[in-house]
């Protein structure tokens, strides 16, 4: 049942959406002119909702689209709940002043927001994890340097081919059995530990009827004295069985990774080189 | 020489050519190419479902035989299995009275209510992911091609078990396999040594995964397959060949996808990295590649991450 929320009806999605869109025009109020002085130049990708979601995620701040935001994905989603997405800005990185802050959402997912990720100390700014897509639409990934966003994007579609039959194909009914285990593996370079995870979790939103929302709100990385060096918080848009990659500076001790839903459920792993 | 010209010209005016009509679907003639005696082959269009295509992208095959036309697979849609049993109908005198489906892609069944004097069957497995999967298919096929199916036509075959069969007085041997979608029927004719493979087979065109149980299980199936030395196979999709190149063909595109999928996955890196390899000059011939690739990392690469890096059995 948890996974039936990936199969979102799209009729009833695209009411709710345009509810939502509905809803996001008449409560926020019209571009101030300090608002427009901070437009930045014509959306790459070209979707309506970029003034909502800038001012809503984004705020006041400075933005600027930058090519050095490397945002992946495939040009189609062939599940729609699980479509890996991939950051690297790692080139905007080298170029100055510490990343301080990192926001990502889909233009027209109902939820948009994907995740808030810290890198605080020693998180690297780069990452990788999989999203729900509700339709075809432009994902974006703010990284904010110096008090300015530079934002980068990709445009997935959502369509799978003719004989993939999403949530049939990968449903898990028996999520209960797995639930909270949180695997991981630590992979050593010589200039970031790769960390990727997986927590066996079903993410539902609570946008299906009768299904309360239940899923996991926040991750966070610890250095082995138990420092927190990185905060990821996530939204119910991000797919079931959160599996992340992360690239963290060097740390001989290796890491620990820390989860919390929003039940009070936590789970934790040590992974060390 | 003038006498043999002649001869030439009586056999291609003989009846039932001389009255054929090209059989139109989607604007296009429908063509049955000869693939051994009183054999041929239908073939479909080397592209994923479409508007343009109105569906017509999986093969067909048909046998002619004294007591009747075994079809094997119907195609993906009641109307164009109309247009196939008009063609069919140029090649034989007799009805079609057996349809087998190879599996439960809408591609290889949905055109069966067109046959309905003939017996459908298929294998057990196969039929019971007719009907797990046959609502979201008919979704899938009516958003691809934009066109609205009926859906009480698209009905279920009956079951039959594999082994040595005989259709009227005609026999075949069936084989029960499943590495591309569960439940996969391979007919062979030892006759005319043709084997009929469904979608166990791709050639020309990339092999797609959605449903497979595992690439080493399809690998292993493949060479079963090849140790039947028939002499021609008709594929799923693409066209006929020397039942070998067909085998080889799919055999060496789904080692290399098992041997990229497991090495980008064994380095903890993302699915997104193995979308960034390029594809071998070797499989240019392919129709389709970057896109099947593309469908078969996002259906497969949680699977090697489960097994390369979380322990998971098989």
């Amino acid at each position: 049942m948890a996974l039936l929320m990936q199969t979102f009806i799209p009729q009833r999605l695209a009411t709710a959406l345009a509810a939502l869109a509905c809803l996001l025009t008449t409560v926020l109020p019209p571009a101030t002119h300090a608002a427009t002085m901070n437009t930045a130049e014509k959306d790459p990708l070209n979707s309506f909702m970029w003034p909502v979601h800038r001012e809503r995620f984004l705020g006041d701040a400075p933005v600027v689209f930058d090519e050095r935001v490397i945002v992946s994905a495939p040009g189609f989603a062939e599940d729609s709940g699980q479509v890996p997405l991939e950051l690297d800005a790692s080139a905007l990185e080298a170029s100055g002043e510490p990343i301080t802050d990192i926001i990502a959402w889909v233009d027209l997912n109902p939820i948009p927001r994907l995740f808030r990720y810290s890198p605080m100390s020693h998180g690297l700014a780069k990452l990788s994890l999989n999203i729900r897509l509700e339709q075809a639409s432009a994902v974006r990934v703010a990284v904010k340097q110096g008090g300015t966003w530079h934002v980068g994007g990709t445009y997935i579609e959502a369509e799978g081919g003719g004989c993939s039959t999403p949530g049939i194909a990968t449903a898990d009914t028996g999520w209960e059995n797995t639930f909270g285990e949180l695997q991981g593996r630590l992979f050593a370079g010589e200039d970031e530990q790769r960390l990727r995870v997986r927590l066996s979790h079903p993410m539902d939103s609570g946008l299906i009827p009768s299904q309360p929302a239940f899923y996991v709100q926040s991750f966070e990385m610890l250095d082995h004295q138990g420092q927190q060096v990185a905060t990821l918080d996530i939204e119910a848009s991000v797919s079931a069985n959160p599996t992340l990659g992360l690239h963290m500076r060097p740390s001989p001790g290796g890491y620990v990774i820390g989860a919390r839903d929003n039940n009070g459920n936590r789970f934790s792993i040590g992974l060390q080189p | 020489m003038k006498a043999h010209f002649f001869v030439s010209l009586a056999a291609l005016l003989a009846p039932p050519l001389m009255a054929s009509e090209p059989v139109m679907f989607c604007e296009r003639p429908l063509v049955a190419q000869p693939v051994a005696k009183n054999t041929w082959m239908v073939e479909g269009l080397k592209e994923e479902l479409s508007a343009s295509n109105c569906g017509h992208i999986g093969n067909q095959a048909f046998i002619a035989t004294p007591s009747g036309v075994i079809l094997i697979d119907s195609g993906s849609s009641p109307h164009f299995g109309e247009a196939l049993k008009t063609l069919i109908a140029q090649h034989s005198s007799q009805p079609v009275r057996w349809v087998l489906n190879t599996h439960h892609h809408p591609d290889h069944f949905f055109g069966n209510a067109a046959f309905d004097e003939a017996q459908h069957l298929t294998l057990t497995t196969t039929r019971a992911l007719m009907a797990r999967d046959r609502d979201a298919l008919i979704d899938n096929v009516e958003r691809l091609t934009g066109r609205s199916l009926e859906r009480s036509l698209i009905a279920l075959p009956d079951a039959i078990e594999a082994g040595d069969i005989t259709l009227g007085s005609y026999p075949l041997t069936l084989y029960a396999m499943g590495g591309h979608s569960g439940g996969d029927l391979v007919i062979m004719d030892h006759a005319t040594g043709v084997l009929f493979l469904g979608d166990m087979g791709f050639y020309q065109r990339t092999a797609a995964t959605a449903h497979t149980p595992g690439l080493q299980q399809w690998l292993e199936e493949l060479s079963d397959l090849r140790a039947l030395d028939a002499r021609i196979a008709v594929p799923g999709h693409g066209p006929s060949a020397p039942s070998d190149t067909v085998l080889e063909q799919t055999a060496h595109y789904l080692t290399w996808l098992d041997q990229r999928l497991s090495d980008v996955a064994s380095e903890g890196l993302g699915a997104n990295h193995a979308l960034t390899i390029e594809l071998p000059d070797a499989f240019s011939t392919m129709a389709l590649t970057e896109y099947e690739y593309t469908r078969s990392v996002m259906q497969l690469y949680p699977r090697y991450e489960a097994r390369l890096l979380w322990g998971a059995p098989h």
